[in-house]
This record gives structure tokens, C-alpha cells and sequence, in this order.
């Protein structure tokens, strides 16, 4: 396995990951082995079976959101590579990253690029906009069948009614922003990844 | 391992890894990617890059610890590398590979590391910041070791060392400017508050690199510190981990919260706390009275209080006569009556008459205490739950899941508590938007308040009537009564309580009230019927205390009576003085009946009773209701379930008002029996775990699930009331009553307070004095003046405060209101520029606002509109958390 780790993941792809992801070296050996252990094809790439093997996921109402955010547009299969930008939206943000000159393009890790993973999440037709219907859809994946349409219908105009602020009946990433502006997103949408 | 094709790089990477991990142990992947990056860039390294490597430094440091002796091994290898160095080249690739492999294992055991809790992700960048200083002065020395170890590939170290060189001269030259910074920083031309915040980012960036640039014994100082730093967090983690898992029962309530919805869980949160509540009493009472009398006092038997009458000793071992707590139990350390007067016992000296007096108080004392700072407390937090209101929705919706959940029951758990808890904000929801007839609303309240109101007068009257009837009757002989004149008063307090609640609960649905205010007036109303039922109780028992209190004065007499007679019948049967004591055992003395002991009895035995109903209702009205609708289902007529038994559910206001009575009873009677408070603790653990179990398996969520009120405190206000009314006739009879002449800590003396007026005489005289003038009644009278004119100042503020914040919430919304209004019209507000914008072909991908066609008037005012709807809704969203 460690052979098979060191062999797949030449030592350029590694420091373009590193550039690209700001994972350490080790952190991205291990998370490789960790890819490779949920490859159950062994062909390189992990599909959505795979990642439903996951405990955490296959509970989580929201599992197949997240899994999808795995997945570029239209495709089936993710490579290294993609997992590896996925999960570096959950790098926790280190002190000296906090204060970098602004020039720099934004990492992964940062605040909005967080928020903007959790609100993809909820925004299914990737239009930009968390409409009333993709609130339902949601919702009917977090409640079940405990709570009558209807009622869900009335939580999901009272959620936009409370996000929205220009009046287009759908939550924009810039009002999805502003109602989890306290939410302390930096901590709680990070992984502590071994080092 | 199997032999790999490697490219040239790849191999000398590896040689590279070898010799430093030779050289120095940690930092390896950094050191190896910087060695090449020096090849391919030739030395480009400014201080950006710098600030990158740090914190990747640090990533090593924490698996460098348990590497050390496969690091050892290395070394070996190392040395010999020199003789051959193909073989060198080999031989680094193979372990290359094999650390590769062993790291990919410990990966694998740590798999699980990965669902990890927030605090431990914080903690963790603490420690990291911890460890990246260590690490820096690690390397340097590791540095400096290999500069005289390595010869051979001199190109390669020379460029790391350059490297890292260059990198601690740049660290170092930026300890000195920080340094320089900070002595000179007080003549810049700066505000203060820039200064000071410059001044602690100097003295944090040199605290931070110093230590790690030191030498010797600074360096072994430096690590040692952040040694004991790193398992100080350590520590405080599993300390704060251990805290938790010390709360009793929190997963059981949590349990319950998940499934029932919060105001159900409010109940068990009060049992909780009561119980927390009643092990500090029966703390102060068990180790200040039980245990001083059965450690020093004189054993069972000694003394006439001490032991059981002839005349009961054939039953006293009986079981029907020990569940009415009488025979041995009677005469044990549960009741007052065993406690013997003499003024200190044992080696101690130890004061007991006057230490059952004080905790007798004390426990008055604590609890008013604990219950008005718990309420204070509760009354700030329910305070500041200002501006959650904005987007209840919103933060249900978006973060209400925990995503670290792996385990499948808690998430059946999680799932049920986002269900409840957005069905608990449904019912808040149509609370606010009910638009109704007011004048119908207030009339069906005025109405429903006044039929309660004539049914608590009728029930008042009725035990007013039943009491002074049955106070009649005592009177007349017992035998000419029948039964039920006999218990006329336990018949219609039985009734009452049987009948009244369900009838209020009708009553109460004509005023349509939210099931939070609706649960509040239900208790209220319950605990005014209740307070009759307390009325009853103890008139029942003064008039008992009082036939006592005459029957003992007679026994009293007639025993000094035969005393004097006996001494002067010996005096002058044998001519003498000299007259020996009266030889009789101590079970055979003539004693009185002890009224404190039968009151600590009746206590006794009621609480007792009031366990036995409660645990009989759960198991008949819950438990078999519940067995029979499940398995009757199969073969009935109607749908049992959905149809007329149905599941119970479970009734909060009865069981905290049982729970607080109860405890009522506890305060009054702990004075009489201080076994009264360890029954109880079993009480209070019993039914935690027995209604935990009786609510998840037979009971079903509320019909409307609401979300109980942050603070406890209207629980805790009727817990106060109770904790008054039950002090008035303890201090009324410690202040009062004469105690028993013949059993008891008091025995012997006019009142139960002159225990103290006896210890004061003790005492050197300046304190009598002090105390004197204390009691001065002017003294006191001035001081209750003070104490009210406190009072009224502090309330005064108080209110102030209060509508000071009303004012700044008001405002708070105000400027929301006003920001979204600012928003929503700058679309509209420049039309002009919009239409402008339109006309151009191809402005932009954004669709055009919707609203086109009408005339600019009607269109300015439409978001308007809108949006004021929509303010007057979120103002109705606010309103029940000010209700809160």
C-alpha cells in the first residue's frame, strides 16, 4: 500500500497540490492512502458508491449533496486531484494565513469559499440561488414525512422571507452570507487533518 | 518491497531524504520539498515564502516524536553509506519507501482522528502554535550537527544549509526589528491604542522566535514550556471532557429532549436540578445531625427516648407496623424524638441540640437561597436572546445538522430533534401570524378566567366546609361515625384533585392561548387548588399537635407527680433522705407522646403515599393504557391508536407541580424527621430513571410540540412560593411550641430557640452585648428601612435598564428594517439609469428587474408595500421572544 502511495503520487503532482490546496506533504500522502483505501475499483478514481460507503455520509440527510459536491458538472468519477480541492475547502485557517496581503487569490480555506461549499450544498441547479423549491427539497431531507407539505412549504417561505433581502423570493450567496454572518464558519466548517 | 522504477530526480530526492533524515529528524517533507525547489528556482526565497514553510514546519513535529528510534536506525544506515555509495542510494530508497509504508499505517489508525469536535480542532491550533516554536530551534541545531557531519554531495547540504541559514538570519533579523520596535515604539508618533496594539504583536512575535533562536539552556527552557504548555491543553481538554461526562443522566434528557421536544425535557431538567438541590440538604443534615448522634451520641436503649415501649416491643418488628414507620423505626435517628438533650456530646464537645437547630433553619436558608440566584440567573439569560429572532429559519435550515454524526442511533436522535425542533418553532410560527377577532378572543379569556375562577372559590368553600365539619366530628365519638364522615376530608381532596385539572384543561381551550402560556395558567390554576389541599393538611395537623401538646402536659404532671409521691413515700417509709434514684428499665418509663415525632411520622408516611400514587398512575394510566392500545389493536373495532384511548402523553404540569408539593412537604418535614430528606434523594433517582423509561416507551409527543421558555423560572416561582408557605409553620412552631418534655434535642426547655440564648450565655460577655444591641428593636427597625429603601432603588434601576434595552432592540430593528428598505429600493430609486441600462443591448446576463410596465409611482411603491408587510411580520416574529 505505502509503495503503491509513493509510486501513483509523483513528487510534482504533490507540490502542485501543495501550491494549489496548501495541504502539507504528509497531510496529502495520508489523505492519498485514505483515497485509495475508499477506492474499492482500484482504478484511481472514486465514484459515488464509494463515498457512500462512508458512515457519516450515508446518515447524513444531506449525504448526496455533499457527495455531489465531490463531482465536477456531469461527471461520475473524481480523481486525486478533485478530492483533494474538495477537502481543502475544510483546512482549518492557520494565524498567519489570516493576515495575507489581499493580492493574493483567495485560498480554498478562506471564510467565503467556505460559506460558498455550504451554500452549493443547498443550491441544487447550480443557478446561483437558493430558490423555495430547493428549500423543499432540502428540507424534505431533513424532516422526512413527520411534517405535511404544506407546513414545510410555510418554513421555507418564512426562510426566505428572513434571507432575502432584495425582494427575488430566493437566497443569493451575498444574503446567505448575511444571515450566517456570526456564525463562526472558520471553525466550524474545518477538519483537523493529520498531519 | 519490490524494486521501482524511480527518474533520476526521484532518486536523488530520496539520496537527499537520507542524508537529512540522517543529519536531522524532523521537518523532513519541508526540508526535501525546499531542497528542491532550491534546485529548479535557484534559491528564490523571500520572506513570503518563509511565512508559507513555518506552518508547515510545524506539521511534522507532532508524528517526530515516536520516530525517534526508527531515526536511530537510520543513522546506523547512514554511516555506512560512505564506503559505498550506490549502495547508499539503494539502500535510502528502501527506506524511503519503508517509512513511506510505516507512515501509511499509522494514516490507517488514525483514520478515525478525522471526525473530530470543533474544540478539538481549536485546540489543535493551539498546539500547533505551540510547536512551531520548538521546532525552530530543533532544526537550527539539527542544521549546524550536519554542517560537520556531511562531506560528501557537498552542492546539495550546501545549498540547505544556505537555505535554512538564510531563513534563521531573515527569523533573526526580524526578532531584532521587533525588539527594536518595541524599545523605541514609545517615541512614534502613534495613538495609543495603535501603539499598544503594536507592542503586543512585537512581544508576542519575540516571545514566539526568541526561545526558539536561543542556545542551550534558553532552548531546553523554551521546549519545556511548551511542553507543559501542550499538556496543559491536554489536560484542561480531558478535564472539560470529564466535566461532562460527570453531569448526571445528561444523555437520558437528552434522549427525551430529542423525541418530546424541549418543554417535556424542562420537566426532567427541574427533577435534575431538585435533586442536585436536595443532596446538599441531605448532606448538611445526614453530616451536621444523623451522623454526629449515631457516631457520638448514646447507643439505642440507653434512655427512655432511645428505645421501644414494653407495650410495642411484640409488634415492633412488624411489617405492617415498620411501613407506618412506626415500632423501630420510630424510635430511630429518622425521627426527632430519638435526639437526646444533653447540651455537647462525645470527645468533640459537639454542640447537637444547637446544630439541629441551625441546620433545621439552614436548609431554609440554602434553599431561598439557591432558588432566588437561580432564578436571577435564569431571568439574565433569558435576556439576551435579543437578536437570534432575526433568522430562527434560516439557522434551523442551514446548521441544524451535526455532519460529525456517525453513529446511526444518534442520528435517528438528530433527525427527531430537527423534526421537533421545527415543529416546536411551526406552533411559535402560528402563533403570531393567527390573525383573529380580538374582542371574541378577550371575551372567551374573561369568560374562561371566570368560570376557573368560580370553580377554585367553590372548591375552597367545600374544604372550608368538609374541614370544619370534620373538626366537628373529631369532637363526637368515633365509633357513631360512619366511613365516610370519618374521611369526609381525604374523600373530597381526592375528588378535587381528581376532577379539577382535566376541567380546567377544558376550560382553558376556549382561550386559545399558545401552549406555553396556555401550560403556565394550568399551573397556576392546579397550584391554587393545591394550596387548598396544603390548607387541609395543616390544619389537620395543628389540631392533632395541639390534643398532643394537652395530653402531654398531663402525662407530664402525673409523672412528677409520682415522682414526689415516690420520694416521699421512700422518705418516709425509711426516714430518710438519702433516697436512691427509681430503679425502672428505660423502655418501661412512662413517656409522653412526642408530638414532633408523630408530625415527622405524618410527613413520613405521606411522602411515602405520594410515591406510591405517583408510580401507580404511570404504571395504570401509562403503562397498561399504553400495553392495551398496542396489542388490543389487532383485534378492536376502531383504530385504538389514532382513535379514543390513543397513547398518553405525558402531563408536565401535573408532575412538576407533584414534584415541587412534594418538596414542600420535604421542607416542612425535614425538621421533624431528618431521614425525611434521604427518603427523598431515592425519591427524586427513582423517579428519573422510572419516568424516563415510562415517558420513551409509553408515552407520545404533544400534539403541538413547543418549545419551552429558556428560563425555568415560572417553575422556579412556584417552587419559591411553596418554599415560603412551608416555612411559615416551621418557624412559626420552632418560635412558639413548647417542645416535648421528654424526647428531643430541645427537651427540657420553654422554647426551641433558647438553645441559642444558651450558647450566647457561654460565650465571653461582649459578644452577649453585641448581640443585645442587635436585637434592639430600633436597631432592627432601621435596618428594615434601609433594606426596603434598597429594595426600591434597585427596582427602580432595574426598570430603567429594562427600557433602555426595549430602546436599543427597537432601534436595532429599526435600522434592519430601514437597511433592507435601502436595498430593496435602489433598483427603483434610480430608474432613470436603470431605463438607460435596459436600452442597451446585451447590458448584462442578470435578467431586468421584474417590474417593468407600471407607471414610475405605482412601481415606487410596490417593494414598499412589500416590504412593510413584511416588517409587520417579523415584528410578530419578535413579539414571542420578548414574551420569553
Amino acid at each position: 500500500m505505502g509503495s503503491r502511495a509513493s509510486t501513483l503520487l509523483r513528487e510534482e503532482e504533490i507540490e502542485e497540490m501543495k501550491k494549489e490546496t496548501g495541504f502539507s506533504h504528509s497531510q496529502i500522502t495520508r489523505l492519498y492512502s485514505r483515497f485509495t483505501s475508499l477506492d474499492k475499483g482500484e482504478n484511481g478514481t472514486l465514484s459515488r458508491e464509494d463515498f457512500q460507503r462512508i458512515p457519516e455520509l450515508a446518515i447524513n440527510p444531506l449525504g448526496d449533496r455533499i457527495i455531489n459536491a465531490f463531482f465536477p458538472e456531469g461527471e461520475d468519477q473524481v480523481n486525486f486531484r478533485g478530492f483533494m480541492r474538495t477537502l481543502a475547502h475544510f483546512r482549518p485557517i492557520e494565524d498567519n494565513e489570516k493576515n495575507k496581503d489581499p493580492t493574493v487569490s483567495e485560498p480554498l480555506n478562506s471564510r467565503t469559499n467556505k460559506l460558498l461549499f455550504a451554500f452549493r450544498l443547498y443550491d441544487l441547479d447550480r443557478d446561483d440561488k437558493i430558490s423555495r423549491d430547493e428549500l423543499l427539497q432540502v428540507l424534505r431531507m431533513m424532516v422526512g414525512v413527520n411534517i405535511s407539505d404544506e407546513q414545510l412549504g410555510s418554513i421555507a417561505d418564512r426562510t426566505i422571507q428572513e434571507a432575502d433581502q432584495n425582494g427575488d423570493n430566493s437566497i443569493s450567496f451575498n444574503e446567505f452570507i448575511k444571515v450566517l454572518e456570526k456564525v463562526d464558519v472558520e471553525q466550524k466548517m474545518s477538519i483537523r487533518f493529520l498531519h | 518491497m519490490p524494486p521501482r522504477k524511480k527518474n533520476d530526480l526521484s532518486i536523488k530526492m530520496a539520496d537527499d531524504d537520507a542524508k537529512r533524515r540522517a543529519g536531522k529528524r524532523r521537518a523532513k517533507p519541508n526540508q526535501r520539498a525546499r531542497g528542491r525547489k532550491a534546485k529548479q528556482s535557484e534559491e528564490e526565497e523571500d520572506e513570503e515564502e518563509e511565512e508559507d514553510e513555518t506552518p508547515r514546519r510545524k506539521v511534522r513535529s507532532k508524528k517526530a516524536k515516536p520516530q525517534d528510534s526508527e531515526d536511530e536506525e537510520e543513522e546506523k544506515g547512514v554511516k555506512r553509506k560512505g564506503t559505498n555509495a550506490v549502495g547508499r542510494k539503494k539502500k535510502a530508497a528502501k527506506e524511503e519507501s519503508e517509512e513511506e509504508s510505516e507512515e501509511e499505517v499509522r494514516g490507517k489508525k488514525k483514520k478515525g482522528g478525522k471526525v473530530t469536535s470543533k474544540d478539538q480542532k481549536e485546540e489543535h491550533n493551539h498546539e500547533k502554535k505551540g510547536t512551531s516554536k520548538g521546532k525552530g530551534g530543533k532544526d537550527k541545531g539539527n542544521d549546524k550537527h550536519k554542517d560537520k557531519d556531511e562531506s560528501p554531495d557537498e552542492d546539495d547540504s550546501e545549498e540547505e544549509d544556505s537555505l535554512s541559514e538564510g531563513e534563521m538570519a531573515a527569523l533573526k533579523e526580524e526578532v531584532e526589528e521587533k525588539k527594536k520596535m518595541i524599545a523605541t515604539l514609545r517615541n512614534k508618533p502613534w495613538r495609543l491604542k495603535r501603539r499598544l496594539q503594536n507592542l503586543k504583536e512585537c512581544q508576542a512575535f519575540v516571545e514566539k522566535f526568541e526561545g526558539a533562536l536561543g542556545k542551550g539552556k534558553g532552548r531546553k527552557l523554551y521546549a519545556y514550556k511548551v511542553m507543559m504548555a501542550k499538556k496543559m491543553i491536554k489536560f484542561h481538554r480531558d478535564f472539560d471532557n470529564f466535566k461532562t461526562a460527570c453531569i448526571p443522566w445528561e444523555r437520558k434528557i437528552k434522549e427525551v429532549e430529542s423525541h418530546f421536544g424541549s418543554s417535556v425535557a424542562s420537566y426532567f431538567l427541574f427533577l435534575r436540578w431538585m435533586f442536585g438541590l436536595n443532596m446538599v440538604l441531605f448532606g448538611f443534615m445526614f453530616g451536621l445531625v444523623v451522623l454526629p448522634e449515631v457516631m457520638m451520641g448514646l447507643p439505642y436503649g440507653s434512655i427512655p427516648r432511645k428505645v421501644v415501649p414494653t407495650a410495642d416491643q411484640s409488634t415492633a418488628m412488624d411489617y405492617s407496623v415498620l411501613l407506618d414507620f412506626g415500632g423501630y423505626f420510630q424510635y430511630s435517628v429518622l425521627f426527632y424524638g430519638y435526639y437526646n438533650d444533653a447540651r455537647t456530646i462525645g470527645v468533640f464537645k459537639f454542640r447537637l441540640p444547637l446544630s439541629y437547630l441551625l441546620v433545621g433553619v439552614g436548609i431554609f436558608g440554602y434553599s431561598l437561597m439557591v432558588v432566588i440566584r437561580m432564578m436571577a440567573r435564569n431571568s439574565n439569560e433569558g435576556g439576551d436572546g435579543g437578536d437570534e429572532g432575526q433568522f430562527t429559519f434560516s439557522f434551523k435550515m442551514f446548521t441544524s445538522w451535526d455532519y460529525l454524526i456517525g453513529n446511526p442511533e444518534t442520528a435517528d436522535n438528530k433527525f427527531a430533534s430537527v423534526t421537533t425542533s421545527f415543529k416546536e418553532s411551526i406552533v411559535d410560527e402560528q402563533e403570531n401570524q393567527k390573525d383573529e377577532n380580538i374582542h371574541l378572543r378577550r371575551f372567551l379569556r374573561v369568560l374562561a378566567n371566570f368560570l376557573i375562577l368560580c370553580c377554585l372559590g367553590g372548591s375552597g368553600f367545600l374544604i372550608y366546609y368538609v374541614v370544619k365539619q370534620s373538626q366537628e366530628n373529631a369532637k363526637k365519638d368515633e365509633n357513631t361515625l360512619t366511613w365516610f364522615e370519618q374521611n369526609e376530608v381525604d374523600v373530597v381532596m381526592s375528588l378535587l384533585g381528581l376532577v379539577c385539572p382535566p376541567l380546567f384543561e377544558t376550560i382553558a381551550e376556549l382561550e386559545e392561548y399558545h401552549p406555553r402560556d396556555a401550560l403556565k395558567w394550568q399551573l397556576g390554576r392546579i397550584f391554587a387548588l393545591f394550596l387548598g389541599n396544603l390548607y387541609t393538611f395543616l390544619f389537620a395537623l395543628f389540631d392533632e399537635v395541639n390534643a398532643k401538646l394537652e395530653e402531654e402536659k398531663a402525662i407530664k404532671n402525673a409523672t412528677l407527680w409520682n415522682r414526689n409521691e415516690y420520694y416521699a413515700n421512700y422518705s418516709s417509709f425509711y426516714n430518710t433522705t438519702d433516697v436512691p434514684p427509681l430503679e425502672i428499665a428505660p423502655s418501661d418509663v412512662t413517656r409522653g407522646p412526642c408530638w414532633e415525632t408523630s408530625v415527622g411520622v405524618a410527613f413520613m408516611k405521606l411522602t411515602v403515599n405520594d410515591i406510591e400514587v405517583t408510580y401507580i398512575t404511570i404504571l395504570i394510566g401509562d403503562f397498561f393504557r399504553a400495553v392495551i392500545v398496542r396489542f388490543l389493536n389487532y383485534c378492536w373495532c376502531w383504530d385504538l391508536e389514532a382513535g379514543f384511548p390513543s397513547y398518553g402523553e405525558f402531563d408536565i404540569s401535573g408532575n412538576v407541580l407533584g414534584l415541587i408539593f412534594n418538596q414542600g412537604m420535604i421542607w416542612m418535614g425535614a425538621f421533624f424527621s431528618p431521614g425525611l430528606v434521604g427518603l427523598n434523594i431515592l425519591r427524586l433517582i427513582s423517579s428519573m430513571y422510572f419516568q424516563c423509561w415510562a415517558v420513551m416507551a409509553t408515552n407520545v409527543p404533544h400534539e403541538r410540540v413547543f418549545k419551552a421558555s429558556k428560563s425555568n423560572n415560572f417553575y422556579m416561582g412556584l417552587l419559591l412560593m411553596v418554599l415560603f408557605l412551608s416555612l411559615l409553620p416551621v418557624i412559626y412552631i420552632i418560635m412558639t411550641m413548647p417542645p416535648s418534655f421528654d424526647c428531643g434535642p430541645f427537651s427540657g426547655r420553654e422554647k426551641m430557640y433558647d438553645v441559642i440564648m444558651e450558647t450566647l450565655a457561654e460565650l465571653p460577655t461582649f459578644i452577649g452585648n453585641i448581640v443585645g444591641y442587635a436585637t434592639n428593636p430600633g436597631l432592627i427597625l432601621s435596618a428594615v428601612l434601609l433594606m426596603v429603601l434598597a429594595i426600591y432603588y434597585l427596582n427602580v434601576t432595574s426598570k430603567n435598564y429594562e427600557n433602555a434595552n426595549l430602546e436599543l432592540r427597537k432601534k436595532m430593528q429599526m435600522a434592519r428594517d430601514e437597511e433592507k428598505n435601502r436595498r430593496n429600493n435602489k433598483e427603483t430609486t434610480n430608474q432613470s439609469q436603470q431605463y438607460l441600462e435596459d436600452l442597451m443591448p446585451n447590458r448584462s446576463l442578470i435578467p431586468p428587474p421584474v417590474v417593468e410596465e407600471p407607471p414610475p409611482g405605482g412601481r415606487l411603491d410596490r417593494p414598499g408595500d412589500r416590504l412593510q408587510g413584511r416588517g409587520g411580520a417579523e415584528g410578530g416574529a419578535d413579539l414571542p421572544l420578548d414574551a420569553k
